[in-house]
């Protein structure tokens, strides 16, 4: 009850987000369930049904991301809410429970109008064609869908509980956030980076061929060698690691100098936010740039596109970008004080303006370069 | 009475009423500010003063009555023109630091200077300047979460005083300063706006501070109480006292 007069002061930002979770969620769950489908429908020891419940795996992990990152967002765009909240006894456990229910509730939601949907389709309704996705024909033991389907709300449940931040990070408490990276947070990614040129050099030599092409890539890609395969995804791994202290940097070098308001105020702000951006704008480059290449090869090779991957691939986009959306939105109202700051000092809106302008060319930059050696380095193992 | 405010006075106020969402913040204040004098506004909190302050410094448009700088009206300014009046007039030091975080306390102090389009030696120089005497000269290249926040404070009356503006608001720049901080930093406010001819319009809620400006305003729900009497200074020619009860 406590939890619906919540969701009364929603406003539309809020509605958006948890109709997204929901709609997402049911997505999830058809993969889920179609793989269901198939495993009663399929004569036992046919194609492998762990493969295609494996396959479920990328969407649940983009759904749990972004519940994640949403769940972080919402002390930092609700103080209010969250000072009332406190102000009225609700310690953090609490707070955090509130907000990983409402993820769950949104996911169960989604979860449930699939089942639905899947229920009424499996009474004949579907055409033949969709009677093996389905199970048509087969009893359906009631556990495993229940089964199948809490693994969604609980994922992102889970997961949104973890990404709250702790008391005193909440609104009114006391925080110092990281500013800066770590050593190692710069040397692991260029050790990545490094062991997945020199494994993609060593799948590029003149007498590859020989070596074979062993590995059955999905979504229709054909196969692979090994050193290519690993290459790249050492490779994007550190691309993506390093994708934080890029933009940090590129904050610096904007700043260098004797930079005048503009590039200061672009740069320094870049680098201070580059710790919170540089997580959700790495996964959305690391997505696009595997279905760019992805659609690229489909496009050079007849015959190989396929609907599921494409549908599988709009949801993980939308997931990552959505996350993005949400971290910005964070930074966004955690800066309003800044802004506010600056206004007073009598800094021009339009000042501000260009300081935004500066700073999503230099991330635009940023990301084309590592979007754009991430989709060169899958490229060249799909020959 | 004629709209023309007398020429003495830097800053001058005549029936300005203010409210913050239907509920009355001031009551029809009418003041004058002499060029280069402090003048203290005190009053317990909730009393106005802040708001006082806001409609002086050109941050929050009046509701009623007129606002005047140096014979000019502000009361009738858009956005735009509060906003360059603000950078290029006005310094402004609030009861909490309000740093840019992701700026060292050195580039805090110059930024009003670069925005007013000052060169980058001349601002960094103003800014170790005044950072050097405010105590924290040490700590310049420091971002502000770093600092504790009696450092940031002085750090952000700096700012205010950096670029030397004719007239300087501080609305309770002492409440996050222990005692011994709280004179030094009004020491230096006022000594700065003496020797510098600066106007210092200084809301406090602790009356003792008082001893510090050339004047006091008492300030109570949103009027102008009896003003106190003109605080004895070494230097001649008190100021007269321009504050009016309406």
């Amino acid at each position: 009850m406590f939890y619906l007069r919540l969701a009364r002061g929603y406003r539309v930002p809020d509605l958006g987000r948890w109709l997204l979770t929901a709609l997402a969620a049911a997505v999830v769950a058809a993969f889920l369930l179609r793989s269901l489908g198939r495993a009663m429908s399929d004569p036992l020891g046919g194609a492998d049904p762990l493969v295609r419940l494996l396959w479920c795996l990328p969407p649940l992990a983009a759904v749990a991301w972004f519940a994640a990152v949403a769940a972080r967002s919402v002390p930092a765009r609700r103080p209010e809410r969250i000072a009332g909240l406190t102000a009225a006894g609700a310690g953090s456990r609490r707070i955090r429970a509130l907000i990983a229910g409402e993820v769950a509730l949104a996911c169960t939601l989604g979860s449930v109008l699939t089942l639905l949907a899947f229920l009424v389709l499996r009474n004949d309704i579907a055409g033949p064609s969709l009677a093996p996705d389905l199970g048509m024909g087969v009893p359906l033991p009631p556990a495993a869908p229940v089964t199948l389907l809490a693994l969604v709300p609980l994922t992102a449940g889970i997961s949104a509980a973890c990404a709250v931040p702790v008391a005193e990070d909440l609104p009114g408490g006391r925080t110092r956030r990281r500013t800066d990276f770590g050593v190692w947070r710069i040397a692991l990614p260029i050790g990545l980076g490094v062991i997945g040129a020199a494994l993609e050099l060593i799948a590029l030599r003149p007498g590859a061929a020989a070596d074979g092409r062993p590995i059955h890539l999905p979504a229709g890609l054909g196969t692979t060698s090994t050193a290519a395969l690993g290459g790249w995804a050492a490779g994007a791994l550190g691309l993506a690691l390093l994708t934080g202290p890029l933009l940090a940097w590129a904050g610096r070098l904007l700043a260098l100098g004797r930079p005048t308001p503009l590039r200061l105020l672009a740069g320094r702000g870049l680098t201070a936010q580059a710790p919170r951006l540089g997580a959700p704008l790495a996964i959305l480059t690391l997505a696009v740039a595997l279905v760019l290449t992805t659609i690229r090869y489909w496009i050079g090779t007849p015959g190989s596109a396929d609907a599921l991957p494409a549908v599988e691939a709009c949801l993980v986009l939308g997931c990552a970008a959505a996350a993005v959306i949400a971290r910005l939105a964070e930074v966004h109202t955690d800066r309003r004080d800044v802004t506010e700051v600056l206004l007073r000092l009598g800094t021009s809106p339009r000042l501000l303006f260009g300081a935004v302008a500066l700073r999503t060319l230099a991330v635009g930059t940023t990301l084309l370069l590592t979007g754009g050696a991430t989709a060169a380095l899958a490229a060249a193992g799909l020959r | 009475m004629s709209a023309a405010p007398p020429d003495n006075d830097v800053l001058w106020a005549r029936g300005i009423v203010k409210s913050h969402h239907g509920t009355p913040a001031l009551r029809g204040i009418s003041l004058g500010v002499r060029e280069g004098e402090v003048l203290a506004v005190t009053g317990p909190r909730g009393s106005g003063k802040s708001t006082l302050l806001g409609c002086l410094s050109a941050q929050l448009p009046v509701d009623e009555g007129e606002v005047w700088f140096n014979s000019a009206p502000v009361h009738t300014l858009n956005r735009a023109g509060r906003e360059r009046l603000r950078r290029d007039r006005f310094g402004f030091v609030g009861s909490e630091p309000h740093l840019v975080p992701e700026l060292t306390a050195r580039e805090n102090v110059a930024l009003p200077l670069l925005l007013a389009g000052a060169g980058n030696k001349a601002a960094y120089t103003a800014a170790d300047e005044w950072l050097e005497r405010l105590d924290v000269g040490d700590f310049a290249r420091h971002r502000p979460d770093r600092l504790v926040q009696s450092q940031r404070q002085r750090v952000s009356v700096a700012r205010a005083l950096a670029p030397l503006p004719p007239v300087v608001f501080a609305d309770d720049p002492t409440a996050p300063l222990h005692r011994e901080a709280t004179d030094q930093v009004l020491r230096i406010l006022t000594s700065a706006a003496r020797s510098h001819q600066l106007t210092l319009v200084l809301a406090t809620h602790d009356p003792e501070l008082v001893r510090f400006a050339d004047r006091a305003v008492a300030l109570v729900d949103g009027r102008l109480t009896a003003p106190a009497a003109p605080v004895p200074r070494g230097t001649s020619g008190a100021p007269a006292v321009t504050a009016t009860r309406r």
